[in-house]
């Protein structure tokens, strides 16, 4: 069993990050070069070279693109790495699911 | 103040103008009497709201962009793409469409120019430019999404601020061209346009700046078109082509139009010494206020005093006078009639750009002074187009007991007020602009010889 769930785990990771890298690439200031090869260690700030601005606006359409509301405090506590708004995505899902 | 025997030439210029592709279009459509003036499709998809359909009004295509829509809210510009690739993304994603033309005038202007990236880059070069109105297209769906969706303030995105700020097309240009100098705007209604110019020809002038881009734009926006469709003060019920009709009797109304004027400024012995191609020389910049108390009348009392702060030498003659003519009923009629005053009843023309391309509001007046630069580099009048007949009784204000300014009809004015362009030799033409606030400008160019 524990194996199935981390199966299902890792494939629900993945289907994550291949939506976010759809997201990404409609974020103009990001060279789409810098896409090819990005894994979960990825770092927006610093591989991807994305403005500190632009973040909001990926949140914004992360939002969209998953149906789901990420609260203000979650935006201000996640971090600069692919994984980190993979994990956030995650938690959000499940806070969702939960309530 | 200004420093003696410091002049101030205007080396480079270009912008965005309607159904043109570039300025050599735009030069070429203008001298050939035609209109830039169409049905807006935009507009007539809300025809039952609105009662006016007709402008100069500029698409994306136009300029080679494309817009990039939200995939969040609906018909919203989240960026542009440069299809030509001038601007890099990264100052695209900064800017709304009238800083991305204030951009790409701004490029074209120091190109013609001819300056060195360590000359644009210096301390020496400011940039003096703004709009009429604020960046509504973008704050329309910032606040539709806060107040009426209920939505996080975040929704509308990261760049409501820089989009839509006082000074962005300023900002943008600046991030653009990475200047050191002088970065602000000036903001005053239809007259933004040749205010900025003359604030950056002051900063010279003054010792301040050795270079500055300077000039006004007004992007296309539905959301700054229906306020003035709102005052009803729009022009009704004639063909686009002849829509804009600057001193005909038949005038009821201006043509909300858009636009973007960019011009190169130096100081005049730093661009002849290096031997740049100078395309005019600012004289004189004068402005001031009606101080009437009235927000839209125009004053003729203000008007003269414009004229004579403008030209406190009479030698500085012009050989044609550049109006701001917008096709109102009494604003031109009492600009037409403060200029005879001024001026007399011959020795000049007056031209009436607008009749070709409305009223572009922030962008008019720098636009219209390229229109100026234009004259002088083809030696041809710009017509008043459309003014078929000019009132052949005096008008009602001329016969009030405290008029003290000329008593013939317009009509006694035909001579000066060309149908269509001519040749005649222009060394000296006047700019003239104003705005809602009782703000009034004016600027004399003169050729370099």
């Amino acid at each position: 069993m524990s194996n199935l769930k981390n199966y299902k785990q890792k494939m629900e990771r993945q289907e994550i990050l291949d939506g976010l890298l759809e997201v990404l690439r409609t974020v103009r200031t990001i060279d789409p070069a810098r896409l090819e090869g990005v894994t979960e260690e990825t770092d927006f700030l610093t591989d991807l070279s994305t403005p500190s601005t632009e973040l909001i606006n990926i949140a914004a359409k992360v939002e969209h693109k998953f149906d789901i509301e990420f609260e203000d405090d979650d935006i201000d506590r996640m971090g600069s790495k692919v994984k980190d708004i993979i994990d956030l995505i995650i938690m959000v899902k499940e806070r969702g699911e939960n309530q | 103040m200004q420093v003696a025997g410091r002049k101030v030439a205007i080396v480079g210029m270009g912008g965005a103008f309607p159904a043109c592709s570039g300025l050599d279009e735009f030069n070429h459509k203008l001298f050939t009497n035609q209109s830039l003036v169409r049905e807006w499709d935009l507009a007539v998809q809300y025809s039952k709201q609105i009662r006016s359909t007709v402008s100069g009004y500029i698409t994306e295509e136009e300029m080679g962009l494309e817009a990039v829509w939200a995939p969040i809210t609906e018909k919203y510009p989240e960026t542009y793409i440069d299809k030509l690739g001038r601007i890099p993304d990264g100052n695209l994603s900064t800017a709304d469409m009238g800083s991305v033309w204030a951009m790409l005038g701004a490029q074209e202007s120091v190109k013609m120019a001819g300056w060195t990236e360590k000359e644009t880059q210096s301390e020496q070069t400011g940039v003096v430019v703004g709009s009429g109105g604020a960046g509504n297209q973008i704050l329309r769906v910032a606040w539709h999404y806060f107040f009426q969706m209920g939505k996080k303030a975040r929704i509308a995105g990261a760049h409501t601020v820089d989009r839509s700020m006082s000074y962005r097309e300023a900002a943008n240009i600046s991030c653009l061209l990475k200047t050191k100098g002088v970065c602000e705007s000036i903001t005053s209604a239809c007259a933004t346009g040749l205010g900025n110019i003359g604030h950056a020809y002051r900063l010279i002038k003054f010792g301040l700046q050795d270079r500055a881009i300077a000039g006004g734009v007004e992007g296309t926006a539905l959301e700054t078109f229906i306020g003035f469709d709102g005052m009803m003060i729009l022009s009704k019920g004639f063909s686009p082509a002849e829509s804009s009709r600057p001193f005909d009797i038949n005038r009821n109304g201006f043509v909300c139009s858009f636009g973007a004027g960019i011009v190169a400024l130096e100081e005049y012995e730093m661009a002849k010494a290096r031997g740049a191609n100078i395309i005019g020389v600012i004289d004189e910049y004068f402005n001031n206020s009606d101080g009437d108390g009235d927000m839209f009348y125009p004053s003729f009392a203000g008007q003269q005093r414009l004229w004579k702060g403008l030209m406190p030498d009479k030698g500085l003659r012009p050989d044609v006078v550049k109006m701001h003519g917008t096709s109102t009923p009494v604003g031109d009629s009492v600009e037409l009639l403060s200029v005879v005053d001024a001026l007399g009843e011959e020795g000049f023309h007056l031209s009436a750009p607008k009749s070709q391309f409305g009223h572009m509001l922030g962008g008019a007046g720098s636009v219209e002074l390229i229109t100026a630069l234009l004259m002088l580099q083809n030696q041809k009048v710009l017509p008043c187009l459309n003014s078929d007949t000019l009132n052949p009784e005096v008008e009602g204000f001329q016969k009030s007991p405290d008029w003290t300014g000329p008593d013939k009809p317009l009509a006694a004015y035909r001579h000066l007020v060309p149908q269509q362009a001519f040749e005649k030799e222009i060394n000296r033409v006047a700019c003239l602009n104003y705005g809602f606030g009782g703000t009034n400008s004016a600027m004399m160019v003169s050729r370099d010889i």
